[in-house]
């Protein structure tokens, strides 16, 4: 995959903790001091309470896929296709998109339980998943 | 005496590849067209709406799309402005007009869709913000994402999506306009290029340059026009912003909120919809309408339009001019302009008996946006 070809992330002043996490092999969500609620993307108050109280945390890296897609078609020369794009569901809450990888796209499911693994993007460290193992294995 | 907004006068452009023409030809010439066919001229208009599609944006620089039209078109309107709610912005802006004439802060607002992304290559080709750099692109990718999740609940075919692409080019054969005219099979559909699956090429609507307009003015001024004013029985939107953390974004639209609003205020039921014009980006989110409309239970769509249901003929007539996927992509405009020939009588070939009511929804952006419009004859 020539990942240099690939549109990068653009970090912002609200996203740019989230990346740095990411270079470290952290994934991190945002917290919120007033109610707990835990949420992504990153963002300038609580989605729930509307409190400026928010810090970073690192998660699990544990969710399952909630919906995912297969494109079948090549849109873009740096993610050719097949390749799985997924909305994984954190085992704390919030989704994010993603890729599911370390299977073939017909081994993926909704509701499969996936573990993060960082891959190398450029100068970024992408969010991915893989299937969990049972016994330790990627994690 | 209260006023009440009717519709009368629509207009548009043909629908497809249109070579050496700006979106502002386009616009134009729509706009002329329905002042035409409501008898009325440049000098009635004293309010202007706008939804500039996808590929010209809002904005030229600091100029808002309705500044530069309105300048073309000659007007110093009362009331103007555009609308930016992605595929529920055509839709919107009939609610917001018939909501501003209603006011008294205009008496014939003109409302104007128009694109020409054809002539704009690559307008279509966006990426979503940083899921671009998982491979996330385009609007075909989010909506297969709801795809995936009703065939996992619900059990829900191929066929059954291609239903709704079929029966939408056997619309389209009997629309003079249409942009796709050739009826396809279900063997076509099946063998049909898998994009991002579960989605193939022919659950995905058309690309077009077009531009389609709509005139609303009061019950009283439509009496001495050329055209039977199409009342606005009811109307409504609902919009769902969190998105991915939104629990039911992709299994339910908010046209579960915006339906019961628009019908209720109409005081009708789904049952008394003659003709549903339901916006058809993609077959899914035809499906997911009838569920949150009403006309069929919660996961039961695919089972409900099997045998042509929503095709000519069908007990549910749905986008009796092909919509998105055959007549050509005009926002919600054109399906407005549907619902307003229906209701008139005046759709030729294609005309329904007995049309009296007619649903019209706009649906757009991230699966974000809904309006809900209820007409009446
Ligand atoms: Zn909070």
């Amino acid at each position: 995959m020539s990942e240099a070809q690939l549109p990068l992330p653009q970090p912002d002043a609200l996203t740019e903790s989230f990346w740095q996490a990411c270079r470290r092999g952290i994934l991190e969500v945002q917290s919120c001091s007033a109610c707990g609620h835990d949420f992504l993307p990153p963002g300038p108050c609580c989605p729930r309470c509307w409190s400026t109280g928010l810090s970073a945390r690192a998660v699990s890296g544990r969710g399952r896929v909630f919906s995912f897609v297969v494109y079948r078609r090549t849109y873009h020369p740096g993610m050719p296709a097949p390749y799985v794009v997924a909305l994984i569901e954190l085992d704390e809450g919030p989704r994010l998109i993603s890729n599911v990888v370390g299977c073939a796209p017909e081994e993926v499911a909704i509701d499969m339980p996936v573990q993060v693994r960082f891959e190398a993007a450029g100068e970024f460290s992408l969010p991915r998943f893989a299937p969990a193992a049972v016994d330790g294995g990627d994690a | 005496m209260s006023r009440r907004a009717v519709i009368v006068g629509v207009g548009h452009t043909d629908f497809g590849k249109l070579e050496g023409r700006t979106a502002w030809h386009l616009e134009t010439e729509a706009a002329a067209a329905a002042l035409s066919d409501a008898g009325l001229g440049p000098s009635d208009v004293d309010g202007l709406i706008t939804d500039p599609g996808p590929a010209q944006g809002i904005l030229d620089g600091i100029t808002p799309h309705f500044l530069r039209l309105g300048a073309q078109l000659g007007l110093d309107p009362d009331y103007a402005g555009s609308e930016l709610l992605g595929g529920a912005g055509s839709v919107a802006i009939v609610e917001r007009a018939a909501l501003a004439v209603e006011a008294g802060l205009c008496d014939v607002c003109l409302c104007v869709y128009g694109d020409s992304p054809l002539s704009t290559p690559g307008s279509f080709q966006y990426g979503r913000g940083d899921e671009a750099a998982f491979g996330f692109f385009g609007a075909v990718g989010l909506h297969a994402l709801a795809a995936q999740r009703h065939v996992h609940r619900y059990g829900t075919t191929a066929e059954h999506l291609g239903e709704v692409a079929v029966a939408a080019r056997a619309h389209a054969s009997r629309t003079p306009h249409a942009q796709k005219r050739q009826p396809i099979s279900m063997d076509d559909y099946l063998a049909s290029e898998l994009l991002v699956e579960p989605l193939r090429r022919l659950d995905c609507c058309l690309v077009s340059d077009g531009a389609a307009a709509v005139l609303v003015t009061t019950e009283e001024r439509a009496r001495d026009l050329a055209q039977p004013g199409i009342r606005m029985l009811g109307h409504a939107q609902a919009h769902s912003l969190s998105t991915y953390a939104s629990p039911g974004h992709f299994d339910a639209l908010p046209a579960a909120r915006s339906g019961p609003k628009a019908l209720g205020r109409a005081g009708l039921t789904p049952a008394d919809v003659d003709v549903a014009l339901l916006y058809d980006c993609f077959t899914i989110v035809v499906l997911l309408q009838l569920e949150d409309y009403g006309f069929c239970k919660k996961g039961e769509s695919g089972p409900f339009v099997e045998g042509g249901r929503i095709g000519p003929g069908g007990s549910l007539p749905v986008n009796p001019s092909g919509g998105l996927l055959a007549e050509g992509y005009g926002s919600g405009m054109l399906h407005v302009i549907e619902a307003v020939r229906q209701l008139r009588g005046e759709a030729g070939e294609r005309q329904l008996p007995d049309a009296e009511v007619a649903l019209v929804s706009g649906h757009g952006l991230g699966m974000n946006t809904h309006a809900t419009l209820v007409l009446g004859s």
